[in-house]
């Protein structure tokens, strides 16, 4: 199974047409991405989708950084008892 | 021709004159008169001085549970008892909608009105409706009502073709011993001058009403003959010039003037076969008819009646202030209505979901302006609906989430958030940056992206509507 990260940046290039070695842990996706507003609502809708969960809608548009979307999404799926691979 | 022209000058005009003295925004624009109306009535002119309306005891009657419902699935006890209490509501305690009516035949329709007068209501007064048969007032007398309506069809279609009466005098004679019976019985009738607009008004109506007032002139006041004229095909022609039987002005003259009907004991109830019926209906209202039968949201019999509502905003618009109309309960009537499964078209005045809603990007931009530009008044306040524009490419994730839940009426907890919208949030911005679209997105179009993206939510709140 692959990471957590390499999932999250599997997804974000997809939603935004990039190639994942592109993607760093700290790139923000708006400034550094270009994610615009719906990008990142469907951002977070394919993370959800990816991972088998469900994000709180305000909690996951605050996180600005693809580092932090790791950290955020590995603490819903222990939250909510979904096997990844850290 | 080129000799009646006259040159106008242009001022020079820096401040603009919005007319805020008939259009105040705050109430519907009002109708106001400069002169009096001329209509030619056997050969000579007669005036109407139309802006004695404003002192006129002018008022609304209802027949939504009698003509509505004959257009309709019936309703449910329950239901009846909650438009019966809104429609109070909205009349107001001046009693604009004065009365309804109710069917008198069976269970239900006893329940049903004993339940609306526990209400306690003062207005609209419950009133019958009965066939003109004799027997037909125990019912009457049975419910503690005052007054009921009874079918005299006028037409000779109806006279000679349905009812089978050999002349005109044995159906006078027919109606007129019901009328006594209804004198007997201590409850006053209400005629309802059936097919009036294709009747023959001299060989028939006329001395039909004479005989009604020559009768009433023997009973109480309150026992006195009303009589309903109703363009029961919707033939009646509002405008000056137009001869008899379809001529309202005319109608409304002959009755109020040469019978001698007074205007408080005159109603006009008319139908939409040929798209007049408001106008129709106001028609009469100026001409002399005091009394305008409707029904909520012009349900009724084929193309419907008079719309109630529109009656309200006429009312008001006449009057020029609200007279203790509560408009609010428009709306909330109108989502009593859809909630038990009946339609109201999206473009309907006053009560369609897009009755205010802008699609044109240009007017959009008047709106954010000034929302009088584009507004017909302040639908905010009187109807708790401000002007709306429709979704396009500046909507954003925030527009479309607000349209979605909208559009189901989600409150609360069970509102859908941002993220469940993504794919109709994607198919808008689609629309604009990959389709190269340019104009608006209407709701019918988001209606069936939503039917397709959230197909749970549309069978749990649109597949009954």
């Amino acid at each position: 199974m692959a990471t957590v990260e390499e999932r999250v940046k599997m997804v974000t290039a997809k939603v935004l047409d990039l190639s994942p070695e592109e993607i760093q842990l700290e790139h923000s996706f708006t400034e550094d991405l270009g994610a615009e507003s719906v990008q990142s609502i469907e951002l977070v809708a394919m993370f959800e989708e990816e991972f088998g969960i469900e994000m709180d809608e305000d909690a996951a548009l605050a996180v600005t950084t693809v580092g932090g979307a790791v950290d955020f999404i590995t603490k819903v799926c222990k939250e909510q008892g979904v096997a990844i691979e850290e | 021709m080129a000799k009646s022209r006259r040159h106008h000058n242009l001022p020079d005009v820096v401040r603009p004159n919005l007319l805020e003295d008939i259009f105040p925004y705050d109430l519907p624009p009002k109708i106001r008169f400069d002169g009096p109306a001329v209509e030619y009535i056997d050969g000579k002119p007669v005036q109407f001085d139309f802006s004695t309306v404003k002192d006129r005891d002018i008022v609304i009657t209802d027949t939504t549970f009698r003509d509505g419902q004959q257009s309709l699935p019936p309703y449910s006890v329950d239901q009846m008892v909650k438009i019966y209490d809104l429609l109070s509501r909205l009349g107001g305690p001046n009693g604009v909608i004065r009365q309804t009516e109710f069917f008198l035949y069976t269970k239900n329709d006893r329940l049903t009105l004993d339940r609306c007068r526990e209400l306690g209501h003062r207005y609209p007064e419950c009133t019958g409706w009965i066939r003109a048969v004799k027997g037909d007032f125990r019912l009457v007398k049975e419910a503690g009502l005052r007054e009921t309506g009874l079918l005299t069809s006028c037409s000779d279609y109806h006279i000679f073709h349905k009812l089978k009466f050999p002349s005109h005098k044995a159906c006078m004679d027919s109606y007129c011993e019901v009328v006594q019976a209804a004198f007997d019985a201590g409850v006053r009738p209400r005629c309802h001058l059936e097919d009036v607009t294709r009747a023959d008004i001299e060989r028939f109506v006329l001395p039909f009403v004479d005989r009604l007032m020559e009768m009433s002139e023997g009973v109480p006041e309150e026992l006195s003959v009303k009589i309903r004229l109703c363009d029961t095909m919707g033939f009646g022609v509002s405008y000056p010039g137009a001869e008899l039987p379809r001529s309202i002005p005319k109608l409304i003259y002959k009755l109020n003037r040469e019978c001698g009907v007074p205007s408080n004991r005159l109603e006009w109830h008319g139908h939409n076969d040929f798209h007049k019926v408001h106008i129709n209906g106001t028609t009469a209202w100026l001409y002399g008819c005091d009394a305008l039968n409707s029904t909520l949201f012009g349900f009724g019999e084929r193309t419907g009646n008079p719309p109630l509502e529109g009656a309200v905003f006429e009312y008001i618009a006449l009057k020029g202030s609200l007279c203790g109309i509560d408009t609010l309960a428009i709306t909330e009537l109108a989502d009593y209505m859809r909630s038990i499964g009946l339609p109201i078209p999206d473009n309907y005045p006053f009560a369609g979901h897009s009755f205010n809603v802008t699609r044109a990007g240009i007017h959009a931009g008047g709106l954010r302006q000034d929302e009088r530009i584009y507004n017909i008044f302040d639908t905010e306040k009187l109807l708790g609906r401000p002007p709306r524009v429709a979704i396009t490419d500046k909507s954003g994730a925030d527009g479309v989430v607000h349209w979605v839940n909208e559009f189901f009426g989600l409150k609360g907890d069970d509102r859908i958030n941002k993220i469940k919208v993504h794919r109709l949030a994607r198919w808008v911005i689609d629309q604009y940056d990959v389709d190269g679209r340019l104009t608006p997105i209407s709701d019918q179009e988001l209606a069936a992206k939503a039917k397709e993206f959230f197909p749970d939510y549309w069978a749990k709140y649109k597949a009954n509507v």
